[in-house]
């Protein structure tokens, strides 16, 4: 093939052939398997680079998203292979014993029997983001007053739903119910993976302000492929 | 293939080409534990397997945003077909000696393994083009990436300060030199496997 051939290919893809050239050149294509080969990688090659480009944006979202669901999904798992030696089980049941004696003295289940926030694992990422470090330690002793700024400063840099999650719950340990919820209903709108955390939460703001049917309302509305919804089920079962 | 009917886990293909996160989750919890037990099984670890599995996600999403990737099998033993396929291979790759491999379950089915088949020949040849890409020289580059990116010609042309004419011109020389290479590897690589 020669310059001539890929200008010719490119006229007849953008339909820029004449109707005598455009019967010339389909006439080609049965007759010559070179020329039909050529055209057909060329035909291939735009689909490829449209894709590759046109969706650029696209993919760099996906991939950014997938990243994150897979973090969070070989972390739950690591989570959960803690294996107990025979002394642990007698402390835990002990301990489940004392729970379980608090619980049946209140009459209804409160905030602090299902408040369990996660660790905030953001910068291990290496990235140097100081209000990130700062708002993460101080997340993660429970110091959830001197937390709240740092998360304030860094979701005006830039707003994240991880970050916006982690803020929320902040800002319901501290009784900032307002704010909480209307973080929380934001990120139960969305649809990042702190969708259906974020609707616990919210349900659990409920919970702390004693109103217990708007909490049972919320509960509800998880799904049951959430991967606390053992949670959400003894929650909702404790509310009856 | 093209009258074969669509299988509704159709769904997961259409999830993932929207990146919806519910969807991502899903095919976490129920087809990547399987995926991770065989390549831990077979010398690889979690993370080996967690690298695997984001691969082949990357390699549906771009498949399904290209050409509309239509599944006319369970996407389970597509799903796990794929992942497995690739991690053999990169065994294979990064060592000489022989690795023990489980044979193929027998319940694999025809339009299974053409389901992958396809999927590892649009694999392959997305390899084959960004690396011809990468030789092309830096104008031509530029070039159709704006090409691709902006789409009318007449603003691409502005902004590479050149005529409407010449960025048409270009632009369809390009990808025929793309076209050129792709042929001669193509010959190349027929003259090896006859």
């Amino acid at each position: 093939m020669n310059e001539e051939h890929y200008i010719l290919f490119e006229n007849y893809l953008s339909n820029e052939l004449s109707a005598e050239e455009k019967v010339n050149f389909e006439k080609q294509l049965a007759e010559d398997p070179e020329f039909a080969s050529a055209f057909e990688i060329f035909k291939e090659l735009n689909l490829h680079l449209e894709n590759k480009f046109g969706n650029e944006q696209e993919l760099k979202a996906f991939k950014k998203n997938l990243k994150s669901i897979s973090k969070e999904h070989f972390k739950v798992k690591k989570t959960k292979v803690v294996t107990f030696k025979p002394w642990q089980y007698v402390i835990a049941a002990s301990i489940a014993i004392l729970v379980g004696l608090f619980v049946f003295q209140n009459i209804n289940p409160s905030f602090e029997d299902y408040d369990n926030p996660e660790m905030a694992t953001f910068t291990q990422r290496g990235d140097i983001n100081e209000n990130l470090k700062l708002a993460q330690d101080a997340f993660n002793a429970k110091n959830y007053k001197t937390a709240i700024p740092y998360f304030e400063a860094v979701l005006k840099a830039e707003k994240s739903p991880e970050i916006q999650y982690f803020y929320a719950v902040s800002l319901l340990e501290e009784n900032q119910f307002q704010k909480a919820e209307s973080n929380l209903s934001e990120l139960k709108s969305g649809t990042s993976i702190y969708k259906n955390k974020a609707t616990w939460y919210l349900a659990l703001s409920k919970l702390k302000q004693k109103d217990y049917d708007s909490c049972k309302a919320i509960l509800l509305t998880i799904p049951d492929d959430y991967e606390d919804y053992d949670q959400v089920q003894e929650l909702l079962n404790e509310l009856d | 293939m093209a009258n074969a009917t669509i299988h509704p886990d159709q769904i997961y293909i259409d999830g993932l080409a929207n990146n919806d996160s519910a969807i991502i989750q899903s095919i976490y919890k129920k087809f990547v534990p399987k995926v991770v037990h065989y390549i831990r099984n077979n010398s690889g670890d979690e993370d080996k397997a967690q690298d695997v599995v984001q691969e082949i996600m990357i390699l549906l999403f771009n498949q399904a945003k290209a050409k509309k990737l239509q599944l006319t099998c369970p996407f389970d033993a597509y799903f796990f077909l794929l992942c497995k396929r690739k991690w053999l291979n990169e065994i294979k790759k990064s060592s000489n000696k022989g690795v023990t491999i489980d044979a193929d379950l027998p319940s694999i089915n025809e339009s299974t393994e053409e389901m992958v088949t396809e999927t590892e020949v649009f694999d392959e040849k997305q390899q084959l083009f960004d690396l011809m890409f990468q030789k092309l020289g830096d104008k031509c580059q530029e070039l159709l990436k704006l090409s691709f990116t902006i789409k009318s010609m007449e603003e691409v042309a502005e902004k590479l300060n050149v005529t409407y004419g010449y960025v048409r011109k270009k632009k369809s020389l390009c990808v025929g030199q793309l076209t050129q290479w792709i042929q001669e590897t193509n010959r190349f690589n027929s003259l090896k496997t006859n």
